[in-house]
């Protein structure tokens, strides 16, 4: 008796490897959109331009866009569901979402916990929104001073470390914004790209900004973990490279009158095509 | 004897001890209905009628004033948002109630085991902070169970409406093992001597006497309730005050939205919880027991 368990049991650890070689790509993820025909996609709902409502409740946006375009790839109807930063890797992790299109800046501690695929589709530097009364020169002028930003944005930390300047973290841009109007800190920090469509957009007269924009930082599309490697974080690297390199993207920027990016500009030459005029 | 004491001395008059009196507002658990409900409504209705005005004041002359913006929003905040919230507290509300029924039950039962049971989780749950406890239903549970093969989804909203009425169904507990034992002994010993069954004077001595008692207490949980449900905002739920920041989000996040949009939200919950907290204070005040 004892042996037969023996035999079973060492049978059972030389088996293991096989079958665990056999089940690393299970598919589970993409089988389960072509059975509901549907993609669902985690998206932003408060981060103009890249995912925001209409009037109607619709959410649009130009992460919206690349989200149609997954869907439209894999031939199935898409979903969205509006996540938030402090959401947005537990609703994949859990399966409640397929793939994530969310202004996610792509970090070793995040890749940890989700599949981002590479190449990035975007990248965005932090920036700083000062009063012009101030006149701020570098980012060492922050030590010891008061700054808005807001929370779950990844470079408050990094600011606070590296520069000792005192963070508040508001729920949104609007409230942060108001704080600096009502000089409750020296510095509104925020990604580049917004931070000049506001200053754009008028109504910032006395403010600049002054200090160098810093920290280019990838953003990333991201699946579940376990289909990383596998048929679905395969092709979303394989759609992200494609719209590098016939210019997708820069087209949705235009499209979203979002500021020209060095980032697209440099990965769409790199990508090109040698055999296209 | 010296009076040093606030009591005026008339002469002729013997002192006397009067009742204990505490002054200000008492501290029980009505403390936010009467709150609300002492507001006079000139006041609300004077100060929504100066919110628009400080809107505008606000605006410094760009070009669409913040209140277009709102407006142009109205019908999605309203529909998709408030009413939203008004689901998630009645669905709250219902199934804290039916718990809280019989937690309350469980309260008074003679089964020493039971009541220890019930005591532990109503102490537990009316102590715990309701965000805390939203954040660990939202993150613990599934999205999604199996029940005899069939799959039901469990979206974020259906997990809030459990994490909150969790809380409300412990201190419904509390209301109901009040009001059962505020019924005069009497009314125990009347039913025994008529050989009713421990489960007949319940149900049909006690319980039907108690539900005038339990009226008032029962709507201020549902106004605290109600006023909560913007914590789900935290979740990620799309109720009022998210779609609010969305909505600011959409029109460029000026901080002069601010005041309009959440200003609205207020007044959208100040419009629903009012006349509740008016109409409790009224039940409270009719149903009090007379001394």
């Amino acid at each position: 008796m004892k042996n037969i368990l023996t035999a079973i049991l060492a049978s059972t650890v030389a088996l293991a490897p096989i079958a665990a070689a056999a089940e690393t790509c299970s598919n589970e993820g993409l089988k389960r959109i072509q059975q509901r025909g549907t993609l669902i996609a985690g998206v932003k709902a408060d981060y103009k331009p890249w995912g925001y409502r209409d009037t109607n409740g619709n959410i649009v946006g130009l992460e919206i866009d690349m989200a149609q375009m997954v869907a439209d790839t894999l031939g199935v109807k898409l979903e969205l569901v509006p996540v938030i930063a402090s959401n947005r890797m537990q609703f994949l992790q859990q399966g409640q979402t397929d793939i994530m299109v969310a202004t996610m800046t792509d970090t070793a501690d995040r890749r940890e916990i989700v599949g981002i695929k590479g190449p990035n589709y975007y990248a965005s530097g932090t920036a700083a929104l000062t009063p012009k009364a101030v006149k701020m020169t570098g980012w060492e002028d922050l030590r010891d001073k008061p700054i808005c930003g807001v929370q779950g944005s990844f470079y408050l930390q990094k600011i606070e470390q590296r520069y000792g300047a005192k963070v508040s973290a508001f729920g949104n841009a609007a409230e942060a914004k108001q704080a600096l109007r009502d000089k409750k800190c020296v510095a509104f920090v925020y990604d580049d790209t917004t931070i000049g469509a506001d200053l754009a957009a008028g109504g910032w007269d006395d403010f600049e900004i002054s200090l160098p924009v810093e920290d280019f930082a990838p953003w990333g599309l991201a699946v579940a973990k376990p289909e990383e490697n596998c048929a679905l974080g395969q092709i979303m690297s394989g759609l992200q490279y494609s719209w590098h390199r016939d210019g997708t993207l820069t087209e949705l920027e235009k499209k979203w009158n979002v500021k020209p990016s060095p980032f697209l500009e440099e990965m769409h030459q790199r990508m090109a095509d040698p055999l296209a005029q | 004897m010296a009076h040093k004491s606030g009591v005026p001395m008339v002469p002729g008059n013997l002192p006397v001890l009067l009742p204990f009196a505490p002054r200000g507002p008492a501290h029980d658990e009505f403390f936010l209905v009467r709150w609300l409900g002492a507001i006079p409504l000139a006041w609300l209705t004077a100060a929504a009628l100066l919110l628009p005005a400080a809107v505008m004041a606000q605006s410094g002359g760009a070009a669409e004033s913040p209140l277009d913006k709102l407006l142009r929003w109205i019908p999605f905040l309203f529909v998709q948002g408030f009413l939203f919230n008004v689901l998630i507290s009645v669905c709250a509300m219902a199934i804290g109630t039916l718990a809280g029924a019989f937690a309350g039950l469980g309260l008074i039962s003679r089964n020493r085991l039971v009541r220890m049971v019930v005591q532990g989780y109503v102490s537990f749950f009316r102590n715990i902070p309701w965000l805390v406890l939203l954040f660990i239903v939202l993150l613990a549970a599934p999205f999604q169970v199996t029940v005899f093969g069939t799959t039901i989804p469990l979206p974020s909203w259906i997990k809030t409406v459990i994490g909150l009425a969790i809380p409300v169904s412990a201190n419904i507990a509390e209301v109901v093992r009040g009001a059962v034992q505020s019924v005069p002994t009497a009314q125990w010993e009347a039913a025994e001597s008529l050989g009713f069954t421990r489960r007949q004077t319940i149900w049909q001595i006690i319980l039907p006497q108690c539900f005038k008692r339990m009226l008032p207490p029962w709507m201020n949980w549902y106004a605290i309730l109600t006023m909560s449900t913007p914590l789900c905002s935290l979740l990620g739920v799309g109720e009022i005050i998210s779609l609010t920041r969305q909505a600011m989000e959409a029109e460029g996040n000026r901080p002069e939205l601010l005041l309009p949009f959440y200003g609205f939200a207020l007044v959208l919950f100040l419009v629903y919880c009012y006349p509740i907290a008016r109409l409790t204070m009224w039940l409270e005040r009719r149903f009090a027991v007379k001394t």
